[in-house]
């Protein structure tokens, strides 16, 4: 099997969503995920561990019980396809500012106790990724080549900046997630849900 | 999410202290352990039964 043919959807699908395009810096935790650099300074991503690791992460968020993940996103273009992709798979979202004591403090009524926390940017989703750890949640996120891993279980390499990106992103794991559970095919999910949807709109 | 790690996958030692987290391997599902030193420290583990490297 020709590793075009092994991916999710075709690298060139990951290139035109730019979801292996890195940024400027470099994280040294992130050293393992680049590919190359071009020219201009970008770190790009290697892109068939990007899907490789889609792959692995929709498998580990369905052995959870659905409405006990939480996906959240700090970050504008991660808003929409985060609560798409919750809606989709029956999880919970918080997007735009997470409310501090969301996870920590019973007394809120925004009060929730999730069994696994998914972050669209550890930098951006400092609040949540803070709560997480003081609560011993599980941490899964997405990571730039600029992201350190600090705190974080699980990575997921990817351009956690663009609508495309994210959009794509989301997209996938929301679809793999569903694979996983024997509920949809890539043919229906594509037919279902219009990529172009789950940009965000800003 | 049934069985837990009773140890940090990374340092061996025990998940006591508040910080902790225990989670199955996404490559095999056996339960990974990571205490909240490592995990602080984005120290990297290595699945014993597969071999899946994370974070």
């Amino acid at each position: 099997m020709s590793e075009e043919t092994s991916l999710l959807v075709s690298a060139e699908t990951y290139e035109e969503n730019a979801v292996n395009i890195g940024t400027q810096q470099k994280s040294t935790d992130m050293g393992r995920f680049i590919e190359r650099v071009r020219e201009d300074g970008l770190y790009l991503l290697d892109i068939p561990t990007t899907d490789a690791r889609i792959r692995s992460i929709a498998a580990l968020l369905n052995t959870f019980d659905a409405p006990s993940i939480m996906v959240v996103s700090a970050r504008q273009y991660g808003q929409r396809p985060a609560r798409l992709f919750a809606e989709a798979v029956g999880a919970h979202s918080a997007v735009g500012r997470f409310i501090p004591g969301s996870l920590t403090n019973p007394a809120l009524r925004s009060y929730i106790e999730p069994d696994v926390l998914f972050v669209t940017d550890p930098a951006n989703d400092q609040q949540a990724l803070r709560e997480a750890v003081a609560t011993g949640l599980p941490i899964v996120g997405i990571v730039d080549a600029n992201n350190h891993l600090r705190n974080v279980d699980v990575a997921l390499p990817a351009n956690n900046k663009g609508r495309r990106s994210l959009a794509l992103i989301y997209w996938l794991l929301a679809r793999e997630v569903l694979k996983v559970r024997g509920e949809t095919t890539d043919e229906a999910w594509a037919e279902a849900n219009d990529l172009a949807d789950w940009e965000s709109t800003f | 999410m049934s069985e837990r790690a009773t140890h940090c996958t990374s340092s061996g030692i025990p998940l006591e202290e508040a910080g902790s987290t225990t989670f199955p391997c996404p490559g095999c599902f056996k339960p990974i352990g990571r205490s909240s030193r490592v995990r602080n420290q984005g120290v990297p583990y290595k699945c014993p039964n597969c071999g899946f490297v994370g974070p």
